[in-house]
């Protein structure tokens, strides 16, 4: 079984320590969406557990090899960097066989894995920020490893591709490991498994998605008759009943009552992310 | 095509500049060095310059044509801070390289560089140099000298630069500069020593590219140590 450990793991630049006393363990292959606000570790713990960044104290482990230490290890990592890290004066097709011929790999997976045929001979400087960001997320994609760091993939690029790309990620999840860091709380929760919450380069979480619990729900529900009656307590915004409720089985007894009631149910949405309250705490 | 030859093809592809004035450099060394064929003899009679004239200033031209080559070389080292700069490094990092095996790699592109043009320059500098009649001894002299004193002082000079490149606090290459003073220190006494003891200019130019060659190799395989790899991060 494959393991990735991070015991007690401090890290930062020169003498600034970022991350403090990190630790976790992942063993379940899924996808682990590292959340935090702007400055709080993220990029810092992925060029850690990448081997970019040695440990002030603690160690970051992979199979019980060391990552700043061991290249064996450091090889079966891909990390995907918020840059896009490609020479910007070579064809897309190059510039992914710059890498191919330095880490090996296969250059026409990856133009059919991302749809990049039609960009091949085209210059990586004179794309699109979406077009080179799907470059460069191609690139990790050369070989297979056995983790993936992801630092803001889905960042400039339009929803199709990013679609494209979670869905990649999703299914690479059954077998492997994937670190997912996002800003985005929609995303974090449509995709990932497990949630890292760093702050302050502190680990605030680290458990399964479905087990955040959020402090209130906020829910919309559009109907095609008036039902002012049947939900006293709701507020009449942009066409939804909107009511706020403390657990998700109240919203099953509301959509009970309602169709008890004569409602015509036309549309239920969640109007706020449960991961915000814990973004934002 | 390996790292260091991919580099290399891409720095030149990149700062062309640097090639032309490299190749502008050596044609104008071997010219240099060739200039007193068009002197009339009797104004460089060896035997009435104190200095041996005739046989030390030829070799005065090997620094000329070293400078060229690591002219033609500077490219590797523009190439490195582009690539540090747009985080082509740091991926290289996590695909299981170390600094030492990316600063071997642009020292090598970088050599690797400099040996073609010193290849050419040579070449060109004794063709140029049997058709005016320049003695055969002084110009395998002269070729076995540039190579020496060229190669060593592009290793040091690469080297110091990326170095301090990585080093460095900002993020645009500022303190590359410090690298070329520092690195073509060993070279000033190659102009002026020859002149001053003239039978003795080859051991001396020799022996110049011998401690320049083992410096860089300290300074190379320091490097683990000297510069952390978070130094390569943009």
């Amino acid at each position: 079984m494959q393991k990735l450990e991070l015991n007690e793991v401090s890290a930062g630049y020169g003498a600034e320590e970022v991350i403090h006393r990190i630790s976790l363990t992942i063993t379940e292959p899924s996808i682990y969406v590292v959340l935090g606000p702007n400055g709080a570790g993220k990029t810092t713990l992925f060029r850690t557990i990448g081997g970019i960044l040695k440990p002030f104290s603690g160690q970051a482990m992979f199979d019980d090899a060391d990552l700043f230490y061991s290249k064996v290890a450091r090889r079966r990592i891909a990390y995907l960097s918020h840059l896009n890290a490609l020479p910007e004066e070579m064809t897309v097709f190059n510039a992914l066989k710059y890498y191919a011929d330095i880490e090996g790999g296969d250059v026409e997976h990856v133009l059919d894995l991302l749809n990049l045929r039609d960009l091949k001979d085209r210059k990586f400087s004179s794309l699109s920020q979406g077009q080179k960001k799907r470059v460069s997320v191609g690139k990790i994609f050369l070989r297979e490893r056995d983790l993936y760091l992801l630092d803001e993939p889905t960042s400039n690029v339009d929803p199709k591709i990013s679609k494209e790309i979670r869905d990649i990620l999703i299914k690479l999840s059954k077998d492997k490991f994937v670190l997912y860091s996002s800003h985005n709380l929609y995303e974090a929760r449509e995709i990932g498994t497990y949630l890292i919450l760093i702050k302050n380069g502190e680990l605030k979480f680290f458990d399964k998605i479905e087990n955040v619990k959020a402090r209130q729900y906020r829910i919309g529900i559009k109907t095609l008759n008036d039902v002012s009656q049947l939900l006293p307590e709701s507020k009449l915004e942009n066409g939804y009943y909107v009511v706020t409720v403390d657990s998700p089985q109240e919203i099953a007894k509301i959509v009970n009552n309602l169709v008890q009631g004569g409602a015509e149910l036309l549309e239920l949405r969640e109007l706020d992310n449960p991961l915000q309250d814990f973004f934002e705490e | 095509m390996s790292f260091w030859q991919v580099t290399m093809k891409r720095s030149v592809r990149l700062s062309r500049t640097y090639v032309i004035l490299g190749i502008g450099m050596s044609i104008y060394g071997t010219i240099l060095s060739n200039i007193l064929s068009f002197i009339p003899d009797d104004s460089v009679n060896p035997a009435s310059t104190p200095i041996g004239m005739m046989n030390s200033f030829p070799i005065l031209s090997v620094a000329l044509l070293s400078l060229s080559a690591l002219l033609f070389s500077l490219s590797v080292v523009m190439l490195f801070v582009y690539d540090k700069n747009n985080g082509v490094l740091e991926y290289l990092l996590s695909t299981g390289l170390d600094q030492l095996d990316i600063f071997k790699g642009y020292v090598k592109a970088s050599l690797t560089l400099a040996t073609y043009l010193l290849v050419f320059s040579n070449i060109f500098n004794t063709a140029i140099g049997i058709y005016l009649g320049t003695s055969l001894e002084l110009l395998m002299s002269m070729a076995v000298l540039t190579f020496a004193l060229g190669l060593s002082e592009v290793f040091l000079v690469t080297i110091t630069m990326i170095a301090f490149s990585s080093l460095q606090k900002t993020p645009m290459g500022a303190n590359q500069p410090l690298g070329v003073i520092i690195g073509i220190i060993p070279m000033f006494p190659t102009l002026i020593l020859p002149l001053l003891f003239p039978s003795n200019a080859i051991i001396i130019v020799i022996s110049i590219a011998a401690v320049t060659l083992l410096v860089s190799l300290a300074l190379l395989l320091s490097v683990s140590r000297l510069v952390l790899r978070e130094k390569l991060l943009p």
